[in-house]
């Protein structure tokens, strides 16, 4: 529960609640990630997105009926919380926080080369690919810069949040849609132009890997329907939330869906998958320079247009990102789960200032990381977060029959139990990946969990010793109110 | 752990429901126990507790509620032998929890034998009533306003405004401190905020939960 948009007449509506969902899972994802589903998938790229949509839709169902239930809007870990002893809400909390700053990181990382994509369509550098390709010495110069670029964002987005909590709220909404129409126009030229081609299909699958590359690239890409948790992090805003957050959740991860699957059709289908996967991070701005009209006044290239869409996109979605985790490490300290401070509101700013710094740290070092494993690790800690949401509605329903649920799931326990069968399925395909390919992203997987279980010991042993503190503070607390 | 509580309100009715409110408010964890299902739809739309569908003197209905974790029960229903039972068997279920029990009479005082505390609501208004007729202009803190709350906050040792001067410290827009530490001064900019003393605050509801965060931590 933080202090932004408190007034009372910032109440979000349906669309605005849609709109946030939306703005989360369109943000970042499908600029950053469809070059790098195609590079393991090739066409059948859009068989991984759909499918993953469809294996989330499960969770979401679960989401809706927790949401609804528990008026809380601290997202997963508020739920998890309501339910789990300590330490299996903290092993939540800590890989919920985790998952988000990586994809703080994740979309830091994909925000860099778009940003050098748009300079480039205004002869401003190198284009971002030649620069490494060609000139041999300039790699030095060009990597880094990127990794600067990112950084760079992360910084300025982190101190941003840090000292003005008016970088959040309803604007969403108007951010989503220019997102969304952007894509459409994307989606229009890409279909009508000459370069688009049935062709680019076949074969679906890629000749290496066959039908089961999907199920990695389903993994890697998970974290683009993430967005529904965000949702539920705003439920306090929002009017008559028992109905219109099911529904925002639903709404928003259908649309989401059908926006992936036209954007990820017309990009195969006019670069072809190898080309997509050659633009990794930069894949739709790659294609949309590539068919969208030139020589318009002001903006000169179409494609520009696009990559302004990219740049925008990866930045508001950090931007979300870097609200969303500080909110799950201020609950956590509110809770007691972290280091009080956490849990603290700056005394000037009005900002959890503590819990956005450590976030930032996080972040920061994570820019290091290549793209993809920090995509890898994002998808990794979601899947994982979200198994335990699942389990979290089947043990509510089991010891708290009585609890008011304004949405049931239909079909109940299949939902949940689905959830957590493909849940882990894709986690199991995931690290097993990983461990043929991304052995950096296993290790840090594996480290930040046992940085969690030596910062829960450690906390506990905290909060053991200074329980007479908080004795005296709770008869003091007693003794003003006796007195009132 | 800081100043969250974990409450229980049994009875989610005029009392109990505007008592969650307050407390949903200020940042408390709040469940409600209640049995009509007309009550329950409304308390739903408004979005300020978990609700637990059931009769609050039924163990099983109180342990759904999270009894054992919770730090306080307060049976706030229109029946006072009611609200006792509820007391009594949430302190047997879980022995360490706080007990506030809703009395109809003042011969109900003499239940503080078994609950912790007791509120008397009835009369609490009727002193509202009093002073409305009255037209007096001593009155008690609490009825002065509609909806702004005038509260008196003692500054926590760890709070993150605590040992700051008024001018270090911005609250958010819908906050007033009006007198400093020992109550004969109003505040002004060069007030130290002393952990351990008290303050006469007023405070917006939309702003409450921050305003607790800064004073008490």
């Amino acid at each position: 529960m933080s202090n932004q948009n408190r007034s009372p007449n910032a109440e979000l509506g349906l669309l605005d609640a849609t709109m946030i969902g939306m703005g989360a899972m369109i943000g970042a994802g499908i600029f950053v990630l469809t070059g790098l589903a195609a590079e393991i998938a090739g066409p059948a790229a859009i068989i991984v997105f759909a499918l993953n949509g469809a294996v989330t839709a499960f969770t979401g169902l679960s989401y809706a009926e927790l949401a609804a239930s528990i008026p809380k809007s601290g997202g997963g870990y508020a739920f998890v919380r309501e339910i789990f002893d300590d330490f299996a809400s903290f092993i939540m909390g800590w890989m919920l926080w985790f998952a988000y700053m990586i994809a703080g990181a994740l979309y830091a990382l994909g925000f860099a080369p778009n940003f050098l994509e748009l300079l480039h369509v205004y002869g401003l550098v190198a284009p971002p690919g030649e620069v490494g390709a060609i000139a041999i010495p300039l790699i030095d110069l060009s990597v880094p810069l990127a990794f600067l670029l990112a950084f760079v964002a992360v910084l300025a987005l982190v101190a941003l949040n840090a000292v003005s909590t008016a970088a959040s709220g309803s604007a969403e909404t108007i951010f989503t849609i220019i997102k969304v129409s952007i894509l459409v126009v994307f989606v229009l030229f890409g279909l009508s132009s000459p370069m688009f081609s049935g062709a680019e299909f076949q074969p679906l699958f890629p000749s290496n890997g066959g039908a089961a590359a999907i199920l990695p690239a389903m993994g890697l890409t998970f974290i683009a329907f993430e967005g529904y948790d965000l949702i539920t992090t705003v439920t306090e805003e929002v009017k008559n939330p028992r109905e219109n957050i099911p529904k925002a959740i639903f709404l928003s991860l259908i649309a989401t869906v059908i926006v992936y699957l036209a954007v990820v059709t017309v990009a195969v289908g006019t670069l072809g998958a190898d080309g997509l996967a050659n633009a990794g991070e930069a894949g739709i701005a790659t294609a949309a320079t590539s068919f969208m009209p030139t020589g318009l006044p002001i903006i000169q290239n179409g494609g520009a247009l696009i990559v302004f869409g990219a740049v925008f996109s990866t930045l508001t979605a950090l931007n979300a990102v870097v609200i969303a985790s500080s909110r799950v490490a201020f609950s956590m300290g509110r809770e007691g789960q972290l280091l009080p401070s956490f849990g603290r509101l700056h005394h000037r700013y009005g900002t959890p200032f503590v819990a956005i710094l450590a976030s930032a740290v996080v972040m920061l070092g994570s820019v290091a990381l290549p793209t993809q494993s920090a995509g890898n690790m994002s998808s990794l800690f979601f899947l994982l977060s979200f198994v335990i949401v699942n389990v979290a509605v089947i043990r509510l329903r089991r010891e708290r029959p009585a609890m008011n649920r304004p949405y049931k799931m239909p079909f109940y326990p299949a939902p949940p139990l689905i959830g957590i069968a493909l849940n882990l399925l894709l986690t199991v395909v995931l690290v097993e990946y990983l461990f043929r390919t991304d052995p950096l992203a296993i290790v840090l997987s594996v480290g930040w969990i046992a940085l969690g279980g030596v910062a829960y010991l450690g906390l506990k042993r905290v909060g053991s010793e200074s329980e007479p503190d908080a004795e005296t503070d709770k008869t003091m607390a007693s003794d003003s109110e006796a007195d009132l | 752990m800081t100043t969250t509580r974990d409450v229980i309100i049994a009875g989610g009715g005029r009392v109990g429901f505007q008592t969650a409110e307050i407390l949903a408010d200020r940042g408390h964890d709040v469940t409600i126990i209640e049995r009509e299902e007309a009550v329950i739809n409304s308390i739903a739309d408004e979005w300020v507790a978990t609700v637990i569908a059931g009769d609050a003197t039924n163990p099983n209905i109180i342990e759904q509620a999270g009894v054992e974790d919770a730090d306080v029960i307060a049976a706030l229903t229109g029946e006072t032998g009611l609200n006792l039972a509820v007391c009594l068997a949430a302190a047997e279920l879980s022995p360490s929890i706080r007990t506030v029990a809703r009395i109809d009479r003042a011969a109900g005082e003499s239940y503080t034998r078994f609950v912790d505390a007791l509120v008397f609501p009835e009369r609490a208004g009727a002193r509202t009533a009093a002073n409305e007729i009255i037209g007096s202009d001593v009155q008690t803190l609490a009825d002065v306003t509609a909806t702004l709350d005038i509260m008196l906050i003692r500054i926590a040792e760890e709070a993150p405004a605590a040992g700051k001067q008024l001018s270090e410290v911005r609250f958010p827009d819908g906050t007033l401190v009006i007198s400093d530490g020992e109550g004969d001064r109003v505040a002004r900019s060069e007030t130290t905020l002393t952990a351990g003393d008290r303050y006469l605050v007023a405070v917006e509801p939309a702003v409450a939960d921050e305003v607790m965060n800064l004073l008490r931590g």
